[in-house]
């Protein structure tokens, strides 16, 4: 296998190369005036390692893949087009509203309860580029109200007049007859055919997404009309560079749902938030590659903690109408939380308690925690490391950043000491503990409500922060194993290198397989396997269009379900994929119900509400080559390890410093086994090996923390 | 009298045998108003003072605290996942944590703070009354439902079920969930009857009673249930699903316990209290002496006009801080939007949490440092057989007055805990709704429009258009789509901003939006309203600026809208003051009327509109930034002549570029025209004040400073006055009065034709 895959952060450019069983991965400044330049950094500093030129790894892989943040940066900065929106008459507010609860989407709930401060965020679509079209369609589809063409044409001149770059059309119900906003699109090549003012985008909302819920599609849509340009442009510049440097095959672009597709196969939205999901993906096939059983995946990075599920066996985790930026969206993306608690969260005094309080105030990278030495004046959580001792000032992300202990100290002597009364130290120890408490709160809510023990689970740590704060985070979960994997500070490109080709096809439906009114069972199955087969077909052409043999294509098909009309939609997978009798109705009722009873308790099942199916999901996918994960599971051999250094680290729950031995990760190799406390410095993160911890290596660079029996 | 004077006689064994006896023959066990009168903290028990007294490590209470956070935030995940309600779907429900003595301790990130510190009293009730009780008990694995007001709840369209929790044989907390469930079985549909005469018209008054043992649901007693409501489905599926979050609730409470220990998870629930109590008193301390008043008026009951006086004065004396909300009106005897006292008191209490300090915990310490001071009987603290399921009417009320007052006691401050804000709209703005669906299921519900009030102009921003609820942050509108797939009706117009409807002000309200429905696929399905404020505004404007406007209901009768849209389309704007104004659609009859319409059948393609509303203004209007109504004319939410008229801005009609000479002229001119209309303050006051209400007003309450007097003007009868504490009104019945009315008439036109 011979891939390059990269994921372009916000700060970093992650590369990582699989030539053949040689392994790379590397990592660069992220360029953003010009992406390729980060790639083309990342890239050198890799065939620097293989010892071949850049342009013979271009001319002999397989495939470039990327995930990106493009999207969300483009979202964030508000760069994108001036865009006019059609919705059905009467539903001229609806984005403008955003639910109500708009405002507070994507906040922390400090803020999200603060109504009297509560300011929605600057709007996609200003209200004065909204129109109303007269047209209407019920809940099945019918035709209440035709299209008012002339009222169309009226409202597209007007927005157009406006100075509309792009154009999105969201008529209510559209996605169970489309009819109306297909002739939107007639009427504008008609009005505006391209020759006259040039390409002006028009996006169609069912075409966009497949699920009922105007506000959740109607943004969708922006979304993906606004970064149309931005991901075109910058993903464009990308495959140029690639094609100079010798590479002729399609880029191919990693999305949220945990697939890939071509470039000219992706939506903007799909890629919004897929570095982090790709890592989940590489989770979720280590996970099978070695396996390891359920795992919970963790990325600590500078300014967030997102927190995955990976179940052996199980049912994937979707999120249907996720949050993007500050938008609710209607798009299935793999389930990610993401919590405020970073390296750069701000700890303050919390007067009411007399306690620590961590965020959700971060200081991100800029200006950064106070030892970054660029103005931060605030402690930090990298700041209460810093001071612990667990991290080296001069070789503090592989030497880029120089840190300032001094700073550190003055920044917690001047805004916490004399609060609480406490020393610089304990200050530290409590800002880490609160922090890893923080940390372990949100995995246990995450894996609670979906009915996990958390005792089932392995906690999988990477990012930059992730394998410094596992132990720590692991000792308030009460679990007892963790692994830091392979390539943990690139694992997120090395999942996008992962993930298989893979489109999703979603259809709503208002489809009864019991009515406790009616006491009946559904029989109409070829409406039911129509839809399947239609979800299947339009899967199965995306791939042929990018080249996939017909043969490989595979389908998994998935049902959201809910008892009477509750909100929860449950996702259940069917083996079944065409229905034929009673037997298989009563047999997809049943799984529904052990799937709920697993995530809600056993007996909260409530067929007798009625069961309804109100989304079909079909994913097809070929399964492409992975990277082989084997073997990484703990190794019995033991081989001590000579440390580099010593020093004096401070501990949550211990009065005084402990001597601890500082090792470097270069001459770790299978086996090496180092009972804690201790420190092993990579060289773009640390490893700190908590007290009645153990750190052991294992195959392929995946290191064990196994808590030692008996400990608290 | 009689009884203090024979208790004084009596020895204290005489006392004892004869409490016993009183003890052992008790008929009912009613509202206890030891429990419903005492919005303070129980004092600390045994254990919590040993607990407490021995000292406990601030981090580890910080991370106990941490972890029942988690859980609530799971737990609340759960309900609103499960739900069935659109209630539960679209935020009106919570979870929560008591202290053994009931005390309500803490809730999740989310979640309705009223409902969880209402819960304190039921929880109270239980404990004091059902635990020694050899026929009920209270026992790991027992839950107990209740939704009675009367012993603690907003109203009985809100069911809880509480659960005890043991550790090692000992009750150590309680844990709850909450979930506005709509329809109950009262004589309208949708659980909010707004034609309940008595409090038996009401559906479900459950007080809290077991239904639940060795954690599962009592099959008789949930038939029971069922049996009294319309929507028997909803009531199973949301019992279940407030049985299964507590008990995943009251799992993780043990794990804290495994964890941490009993006595640091008492301890930390009564810290936090304790905490939060002592917060207070200092952000009180930290107010100057002064009081501050507001005077609000509710303009109906929802059978007829009536205006409702509802005061709050707030005062500050040194350490105390005393709420007065006497003046009110008298309660409303058989009309259902009186308020339990204790209801009341949390409501203000999470007016404070929402709108005064949003960074306070969300318990009910939060109010327990504040002296409450209310009349007897009255619409805010009425008497138990007064009927209530509509209380949210002086309710939202009381989500309103204390930021008001707040921000005048505020405004000097140094340090603000959030902006100074005037008041977001408080009507529960939407569609109640009931009969059979186009699935041929029976429901009765209301839709989520509530959750859509506009906030009110704040100290540097104007407010936001329909944002939430009054009452809690993060809820839902919700997706039309969603809900007219379950639902016949068919919103014709779901959200679209009502143009020129705002409370002016340097910075303006937030708007609200029109809502236009109608039905379809249903021949039994109709509608009703329950708001106030068609006559009087309901949001005010503080430090000058405007209430918002009074918003009416209209309907179009006898027609079908949807043969409209086939034959003749252009009979249709998606407008309600066009629709009602024009009158374009042939054959219709028009209503207008204020917005509390009870319950009826809408047929296929008939229309029902509705508005939901702006704040209030913050501010002089001739201060607001003239590019910002600029801004608001763009975005079509003000016509060019009211800014004109009301802002005095100048501007280009093409393209609203301001010219600012102009408006500084014409503002000018309005300010010296203002001096010249100015009268000396005493002038106007001799002029404004009257001796009395006017004559054809139908006034409930105080008049002027004078609280211990009300006056009471029941449509149909002669005004009197009665001392404040007097029993309530009881009003004739609206059809009685115009039977009379006809009856009347009819005699005079006998007369008048000889007969």
């Amino acid at each position: 296998m011979r891939r390059i895959s990269v994921d372009i952060g916000g700060t970093f450019t992650d590369c990582f190369v699989a030539w053949d069983e040689h392994y790379i991965g590397a990592k660069a400044l992220t360029t953003h005036h010009n992406l390729a330049q980060g790639f083309n950094d990342a890239l050198d500093i890799a065939v620097q390692d293989i010892g071949i030129e850049k342009r013979t790894l271009l001319a002999g892989i397989d495939s470039v893949r990327y995930a990106t943040t493009l999207g969300t940066n483009a979202l964030i900065e508000r760069k994108g087009p001036r865009i006019g929106l059609l919705v059905t008459e009467g539903f001229n507010s609806t984005v403008p509203l955003s639910r109500g609860r708009g405002y507070g989407e994507g906040l922390p709930f400090e803020k999200q309860r603060d109504l009297p401060n509560a300011v929605r965020p600057d709007p996609l679509v200003p209200i004065q580029m909204i129109r109303g079209v007269r047209e209407r369609l019920s809940y099945d589809g019918e035709v209440l109200l035709a299209l008012d063409e002339n009222d169309l044409r009226e409202k597209l001149r007007q927005l157009v007049d406006q100075g509309a770059e792009a154009i999105v059309v969201m008529f209510t119900n559209s996605v169970v007859n489309a009819a109306h906003e297909l002739r939107v699109r007639d009427v504008f090549l008609e009005e505006y055919p391209s020759y006259l003012l040039g390409a002006i985008p028009l996006l169609l909302s069912h075409q966009v997404a497949g699920r009922k819920g105007e506000y959740s599609r109607a943004i969708s849509t922006i979304i993906d009309s606004f970064l149309h340009q931005v991901m075109y442009h910058g993903l464009g510049t990308l495959a140029l560079n690639l094609r100079a440097n010798g590479y002729d095959k399609p880029m191919l672009i990693s999305h949220n749902s945990g697939g890939m597709a071509q470039l000219n196969s992706t939506d903007a939205l799909q890629t919004v938030h897929s570095g982090p999901v790709a890592g989940i993906a590489a989770a979720e096939h280590l996970a099978k590659n070695s396996e390891l059983g359920n795992i919970v995946a963790t990325d600590m990075g500078g300014t967030s903690f997102d927190i995955g599920i990976v179940v052996e066996g199980g049912e994937k985790h979707y999120d249907f109408n996720p949050v993007i930026d500050r938008w609710l969206v209607s798009v299935p993306m793999v389930h990610l939380v993401t919590l405020g608690a970073g390296g750069g969260s701000i700890a303050s005094f919390d007067q009411l308690y007399n306690t620590i309080k961590i965020g959700p105030e971060s200081a991100g990278s800029d200006p950064g925690p106070a030892c970054y030495d660029r103005g931060g004046m605030l402690p930090t959580v990298t700041d209460a490391d810093l001071l612990l001792g667990y991290l080296d000032p001069e070789n503090y992300a592989n030497g880029r950043i120089k840190l300032n202990a001094a700073r550190s100290r003055f920044s917690v002597e001047e805004t916490l000491c004399d609060d609480l009364d406490l020393d610089v130290l304990d200050i530290c120890k409590h800002i880490k503990q609160t922090a890893d408490t923080n940390m372990s709160n949100g995995i246990s809510t995450e894996l609670g409500s979906r009915g996990y023990d958390t005792s089932e689970f392995t906690l999988l740590a990477y990012g930059g922060n992730g394998p410094l704060h596992c132990c720590g985070i692991a000792n308030s979960l009460g679990v007892n194993r963790v692994l830091a994997p392979p390539f943990s500070p690139v694992f997120s490109a090395l999942g996008a290198g992962n993930v298989n080709q893979m489109h999703i096809h979603e259809q709503s439906t208002y489809s009864v397989l019991f009515d406790t009114t009616a006491k009946t069972l559904m029989s109409d199955y070829n409406r039911l396997n129509q839809a399947i087969e239609d979800l299947e077909k339009r899967g199965r052409e995306d791939l042929l269009r990018q080249g996939m043999r017909s043969e490989d294509i595979q389908f998994r098909l998935e049902f959201d379900m809910r008892y009477g009309n509750q909100r929860v939609e449950t996702a259940v997978s069917s083996e079944t994929t065409r229905f034929e009798s009673v037997h298989d109705i009563l047999h997809l009722i049943e799984r529904f119900h052990t799937r709920y009873g697993e995530r809600f308790g056993e007996g909260s099942q409530a067929s007798e509400s009625g069961v309804r199916i109100n989304t079909i999901r079909v994913s097809s996918y070929v399964e492409l080559d992975k990277v082989d994960f084997k073997n990484i599971k703990p190794v019995t051999e033991k081989r001590p390890v000579e440390p580099v250094a010593q020093r004096l680290c401070h501990f949550v729950g211990y009065d005084k410093p402990v001597m601890t031995y500082v090792y470097d990760d270069a001459a770790m190799t299978v086996g090496s086994f180092i009972n804690g406390p201790a420190v092993v410095t990579t060289k773009d993160t640390t490893y700190l090996v908590e007290p009645n911890w153990s750190y052991h290596a294992s195959h392929k660079g995946a290191v064990w923390f196994f808590k030692s029996k008996g400990t608290a | 009298m009689t009884n203090s004077i024979s208790k004084a006689n009596l020895s204290k064994e005489e006392q004892a045998l004869i409490d016993q006896f009183l003890i052992d023959n008790q008929l009912f066990y009613g509202p206890d108003p030891e429990i419903m009168r005492n919005h303070g903290l129980d004092p600390r028990s045994d254990t919590e003072e040993r607990i407490l007294s021995a000292g406990l490590d601030a981090q580890k209470v910080n991370m106990v605290r941490g972890r029942l956070t988690a859980a609530l935030d799971e737990t609340h995940t759960m309900v609103e996942q499960m739900g069935v309600a659109p209630g539960a779907k679209w935020g009106d429900l919570v979870t929560a944590i008591f202290t053994a003595n009931g005390d309500m301790a803490q809730t999740g990130t989310h979640g309705i703070v009223v409902f969880a510190s209402v819960c304190q009293y039921p929880v109270k009730f239980i404990r004091k009354y059902w635990v020694n009780e050899p026929t009920v008990g209270v026992h790991d694995g027992d839950a107990f439902i209740h939704n009675d007001s009367a012993y603690g709840n907003i109203h009985n369209t809100d069911q809880s079920l509480m659960m005890p929790v043991f550790w090692e044989g000992s009750l150590v907390c309680w844990v709850s969930s909450t979930i506005h469930e709509g329809e109950n079985g009262a004589i309208e549909p949708g659980g909010m009857p707004s034609i309940a005469e008595t409090k038996y018209d009401e559906g479900l008054k459950m007080c809290p009673f077991k239904i639940v043992e060795n954690f599962q649901l009592r099959r008789d007693i949930v038939t029971f249930l069922q049996n009294s409501v319309r929507d028997p489905k909803l009531q199973l599926a949301d019992m279940k699903v407030k049985l299964h979050s507590i008990i995943r609730l009251r799992e993780r409470v043990l794990t804290v316990i495994e964890e941490f220990g009993v006595d640091y998870l008492q301890g930390t629930l009564r810290k936090s209290l304790e905490d939060t109590e002592t917060e207070v008193r200092r952000r009180i301390e930290e107010i100057p002496n002064g009081i501050a008043r507001v005077n609000t008026f509710i303009d109906g009951n929802l059978r007829e006009d009536v205006l409702a006086k509802m005061p709050l004065e707030i005062r500050i004396e040194g350490s105390r801080m005393i709420w007065n909300l006497k003046g009110t009106s008298p309660e409303f005897t058989n009309r259902s939007i009186n308020v339990v006292m204790g209801s009341m008191k949390t409501c203000l209490l999470t007016s404070l949490i929402l709108y005064v300090w949003p960074d306070l915990p969300k318990n009910q310490a939060v109010f327990s440092a504040v002296e409450v001071e209310m009349d007897e009987n009255s619409l805010v603290n009425c008497s138990n057989e007064a009927p209530n399921a509509m209380s949210l009417l002086p309710i939202f009320r009381s989500f309103s007055m204390p930021p008001m007052t707040m921000g005048k006691l505020n405004y000097c401050m140094p340090k603000r805990y959030t902006a100074i804000n005037a008041n977001t709209y408080s009507q529960p703005a939407t569609l109640v709704y009931g009969g059979l669906t186009q699935h041929g299921e029976v429901t009765g519900n209301f839709c989520a429009d509530i959750n859509g009030n506009g906030t009110g102009g704040r100290e540097d921003k104007d407010g936001e258009h329909s944002l939430s609820p009054v009452f809690g942050y993060m809820a839902d509108t919700g997706e039309m789509e969603l809900a007219e797939e379950e639902l016949p009706y068919v919103r014709l117009v779901a959200q679209k901003l009502a143009k020129d409807r705002i409370g002016f002000g340097k910075y303006r309200g937030g708007l609200g939006y029109e809502q236009i429905a109608t039905v379809k696929n249903s021949t039994e399905f109709g509608f009703m309203t329950g708001q106030c404020g068609s006559k009087h505004p309901s949001a005010y404007g503080l430090f000058g600026g405007y209430a918002c406007p009074a918003y009416p209901m209209a309907r179009i009768k006898n027609i079908n809208i949807f043969e409209t849209f086939k034959n003749n389309p252009e009979q249709f704007d998606f407008n309600m003051i066009t629709l009602m104004n024009e009158r374009k659609i042939t054959g219709g009859d028009y209503y207008v009327q204020d917005a509390g319409m009870n319950f009826e059948l809408c047929n296929e393609g008939e229309i029902y509109m509705i508005c939901q509303g702006s704040g209030g203004g913050y501010g002089d209007v001739l201060d607001r930034e003239p590019g910002m109504v600029a801004k608001d004319l763009e975005e079509e939410l003000i016509s060019p002549n009211l800014a004109q008229e009301i802002y005095k801005v100048v501007f280009n009609p093409e393209n609203f570029v301001i010219d600012e000479d102009a408006t500084q002229q014409a503002r000018d001119e309005e300010r010296k025209a203002r001096i010249k209309r100015g009268i000396p303050y005493d002038e106007f006051v001799a002029a404004w004040v009257k001796p009395e209400p006017a004559e054809d007003l139908p006034y409930m309450g105080s008049w002027g400073n004078d609280h211990s007097t009300l006056v009471v003007s029941p449509p149909g009868e002669k005004r009197y006055r009665i001392p404040a504490g007097s029993s309530g009104v009881m009003f004739s019945n609206p059809k009685d009065r115009l039977i009379a009315e006809l009856q009347a008439e009819i005699t005079t036109l006998k007369k008048s034709q000889g007969c």
